[in-house]
């Protein structure tokens, strides 16, 4: 029964990630994404990582969904209403993406894999708290900072209106000067 | 505390939430008659469930370039993410699932509504429409992360993503005592994610109903049954997470269960016509200037309390 | 086995009913609008969730393609039917019901979807089904592409041409004004010239007993007052059912209707202020309103706009505001029997164009030719006075560029023009 379905989202995986090539409006390539991702996550959760599985679901959901806005806004053809192509540069991609694909399959094969549990732990989502707010805490909170003031750096960086464009050359002026106002009147 | 549920749960808990829905729907046009002055009848009760014979008779329109199958996909995704929301839900001591990761899974359909709502608008290629799926996208935005620490702060307390765990952990205090922002975000949230009341924004009158615009017979009753279904999903929640779940003097623990939705069901309902329209150009600042951080030192609450 | 009989008649007891209200059609809009509440029948914000059709007031030639495009966007089961007299309505709507509970109804209906469906669609252009039309080449895919133009915030994005009107719900039916969106954005906006009356233009309903008065009639200064109380919490009920407060918006309508219907002072008093205390001194309200749509009175008086819209000197919330405190008051005068005095007491919009002699302002002073398609050029404008609802159209296009979607809509229904005055004085305007 769990194999069955493990090869069922396998297959679906795969298949919408191919999907995302072939259909021409960006809407559509973003779903096929979004349920190529929510298939990663049901297999996790056959693996035994439910936390991670369900997390997966609940990010990939809010990702692609904020992806569309930006697919929309930024391709030409958005609504996928005259014919057009994903495939650049086919060449370059295929030699990079074959090679890619034979690194991480060669990994799979030669990486020794630790044995299997004899015992099942009773509750993974346990275990991998531990395992990475323990040994790893240093790693992730590092990390979490990065991401972040990376964030909040390429946002003020690309933002064409400063503090004194809103505030005034004093940074006197209530309410800030915006084209639409916020709702704490800052 | 939750038992392994009998298999026709599964059953149980869909029909369980659709007739929670329909009393809220039931409720709410008894709420309407009284304001529009019509003289008290029964048939109030019952009359704005002949939408759906309205619905079912109604034959499909032809609309110019639409994106049938998306659109289909997110009108079927709405009500489908709310029925299975409330699988993790105890029912007194049961629960169709007592999935060990019950909290974020409930977040996690809940979230699916972003993208069926989204699908919603893009499906039917009419402008208004489109504003209303986006206008969803950025009411999620401000009230998505104000709800998540909303529902960490009882797993923090209880120590376990289990939703059976989290109600059982209750029993001296209920959560709402001492997690009060987290209960009020929470129910605040619920009216957001049933795109419903002060947050009907996606579905505005000022845009002709947005995401409902263009959807009539079958999907449209699709639609609005999610609606309702997520006011009723997300009121069953909230009794195991702040009410103290099944837990009561004399009464069996699904009878207690049952009358605490119902309770705050009939809160939410009552709520809905008391404000109007938040639009998300003002409220985006009010969640991530003021509702976030209260939401973060809510968490610290049980984060220091507990650990 | 009659299943599909049961549930056409279970679908005929409660239909939505789309309104279209034709110029110079507020009495039948009013006893529509208050035959529908009390029988439960919700009215339908878009074509797609209509049963019946209903067309108000007098036929209007100008907008009978826009009123065929929602009857095409209807899906069947539907029916449509037309009340030009207020007496006509509870009859209107009664046939429309028992015709929907027929089986001929969706099969008919479905024919008539099937001619329609041919026709071409490209002039939808998606702008809620409501009569939109852009004005943009048609594109392979039997479209209008958006083209791209700077937007507000420096970005280069896609510009979409959507027209608000001729019918909207709660939109003052048959002014359009035709947007370029960019995002929900509004760029540019443009007030199309006005649909003519199609029936017998006479003084608007709202400001009948000021026209009445000027033609030299006795006129009682509580009727006027009760005629501009009711014009108030109409133009109240439609701001509220836009801010998305429909409970709200109810209880305007209740009392617009019931001082319509003669009730008396003591009886509508106290609601009209609970409704002030409620809408007035409601927070939120506010906070959502502010800022949006300022016009300083020294701006208005510059656009030709007096009356409230004036007086408000203020945003959103002043003209709102404003509206509330004025009913309070004309509420307390509604048993003055003292005879009118037009330049103490102005109609619900400002004062009216004097005319040169009292019969001009029951008649038209200038009715375009019948059989000329409405030659309403600016100049056409001049020789006749402007009406108050021309000057508040006239300021929509400066006020609505740089206003979000939702904005915008609160802007127009805080300044809510009537278009049974200007239809009624088949004045074009024209703007940039």
């Amino acid at each position: 029964m769990e194999v069955a379905l493990f090869w069922v989202l396998a297959v679906a995986a795969l298949a919408g990630g191919a999907l995302v090539f072939r259909v021409a409006s960006m809407a559509r390539a973003t779903f096929a994404l979004l349920a190529a991702l929510i298939c990663v996550g049901g297999e996790l959760v056959l693996l035994g990582l439910p936390y991670l599985g369900v997390v997966v679901v609940l990010m990939m959901v809010m990702e692609m969904v904020i992806m569309v806005v930006f697919m929309v806004a930024y391709m030409m053809n958005p609504g996928g209403l005259m014919p057009m192509s994903m495939l650049h540069n086919k060449r370059g991609a295929l030699v990079i993406s074959a090679g890619v694909f034979l690194a991480l399959a060669a990994g799979i094969l030669l990486v020794p894999w630790p044995a299997p549990a004899v015992v099942l732990p009773a509750d993974t989502t346990f275990q991998l708290g531990e395992s990475l707010m323990g040994g790893q805490m240093l790693t992730m909170m590092t990390l979490g900072f990065v991401l972040l003031s990376t964030m909040v750096g390429a946002t003020a960086l690309v933002s064409r209106r400063g503090r004194y464009d809103r505030y005034g050359d004093d940074l006197d002026r209530r309410p800030a000067d915006d084209p639409a106002g916020g709702g704490v009147g800052r | 505390m939750s038992d392994a549920a009998p298999w026709w749960s599964v059953l149980a808990a869909p029909a369980l939430l659709v007739a929670l829905a329909l009393l809220a729907v039931a409720a709410d046009g008894v709420l309407s008659a009284r304001a529009a002055g019509r003289p008290f009848a029964l048939s109030a009760v019952a009359r704005p469930l002949l939408e759906v014979p309205r619905l079912l008779v109604a034959q499909p329109r032809r609309l110019p370039a639409p994106d049938m199958p998306l659109w289909r996909i997110g009108v079927v995704t709405v009500p489908v993410a709310a029925v299975l929301s409330v699988m993790v839900v105890p029912f007194g001591p049961f629960a169709v699932s007592g999935l060990s990761v019950g909290l974020v899974w409930f977040n996690a359909m809940e979230v699916l509504t972003w993208a069926g709502l989204w699908l919603a608008g893009w499906g039917p290629n009419a402008a208004f429409s489109l504003v209303g799926g986006y206008r969803y996208l950025a009411q999620g935005l401000a009230y998505e992360l104000p709800l998540m620490f909303a529902l960490m702060t009882p797993g923090i307390g209880a120590q376990s993503l289990r939703v059976g765990d989290i109600a059982a952990a209750q029993g001296g205090l209920w959560f709402a005592v001492w997690m009060p922002v987290a209960f009020a975000v929470h129910l605040w949230s619920v009216l957001a994610f049933g795109f419903t009341g002060p947050f009907a924004y996606p579905a505005g009158g000022d845009i002709a109903g947005g995401v409902f615009g263009e959807t009539s017979g079958p999907e449209r009753l699709l639609l609005s049954a999610g609606r309702w279904l997520w006011l009723a999903a997300g009121s069953a929640m909230a009794v195991p997470l702040f009410l103290g779940g099944g837990a009561g003097p004399w009464l069996p623990g699904w009878a207690w269960s049952l009358v605490k939705t119902v309770a705050v069901l009939a809160l939410l309902v009552w709520a809905r016509g008391r404000l109007p329209m938040i639009r998300a150009d003002r409220y985006m600042e009010v969640a991530w200037v003021v509702l976030l951080p209260l939401s973060v030192l809510q968490a610290l609450v049980p984060a220091l309390v507990v650990l | 086995m009659d299943l599909t009989a049961a549930l056409l008649r279970a679908a005929a007891a409660r239909p939505h009913v789309l309104v279209a209200s034709m110029p110079g059609g507020t009495p039948v809009r009013l006893a529509l609008e208050r035959e529908l509440r009390l029988r439960d029948l919700p009215v339908a914000l878009t074509p797609a969730d209509a049963d019946i059709l209903l067309v108000a007031g007098p036929a209007c030639p100008e907008l009978e393609a826009a009123v065929e495009r929602l009857w095409q966007d209807m899906p069947a089961p539907r029916r449509r039917a037309h009340a030009e007299d207020p007496r006509e309505v509870g009859r209107a709507v009664a046939n429309a019901r028992a015709g929907l509970a027929r089986r001929e109804s969706a099969e008919s209906a479905g024919a008539h979807e099937r001619a329609g469906g041919e026709a071409p669609r490209g002039r939808h252009s998606g702008g809620g089904g409501h009569g939109g039309g852009g004005d943009d080449m048609d594109s392979p895919a039997g479209l209008p592409m958006a083209g791209q133009g700077p937007d507000r915030d420096g970005l280069t994005l896609d510009r979409l041409h959507v027209s608000l009107g001729p019918f909207l719900p709660d939109w003052p039916h048959g002014l359009t004004v035709r947007l370029t969106l960019q995002g929900d954005v509004v760029q540019r906006a443009e007030v199309a010239a006005p649909p003519a009356g199609g029936g017998p233009a006479a003084a608007s309903f709202w400001t009948q007993p000021w026209a009445r008065a000027t033609a030299g009639e006795r006129v009682q200064a509580g009727e006027a007052a009760r005629r501009r109380a009711a014009a108030h919490l109409d133009s109240l009920g439609r701001f509220l059912a836009v801010a998305g407060w429909p409970a709200a918006a109810t209880s305007a309508r209740r009392l617009r209707d019931d001082l319509l219907g003669g009730a008396s002072r003591e009886s509508v008093s106290p609601r009209a202020a609970r409704l002030a205390r409620r809408v007035g001194g409601s927070r939120t309200l506010y906070w959502l309103t502010r800022g949006l749509g300022p016009l300083s009175a020294r701006e208005a008086a510059a656009a030709g706009v007096a009356g409230p819209a004036a007086r408000a000197d203020g945003d959103v919330p002043a003209r709102y505001r404003l509206w509330l405190t004025t009913v309070r008051e004309d509420v307390d005068r509604l048993e003055e029997r003292d005879p009118l005095d037009p330049a103490r007491h102005e109609p619900p919009r400002g004062p009216l164009p004097t005319p040169r002699t009292p019969s001009e302002a029951l008649s038209p002073p200038r009715t375009p030719p019948a059989e000329l398609p409405a030659p309403r050029t600016p100049s056409a404008a001049l020789p006749a006075p402007a009406a108050p609802s021309v000057a508040l159209a006239a300021v929509l296009p400066r006020l609505l560029e740089g206003a979000e979607l939702a904005a915008a809509r609160l802007i127009v229904a805080s300044l809510d023009p009537d278009p049974d005055e200007t239809a009624a004085l088949t004045v074009g305007t024209a703007h940039e």
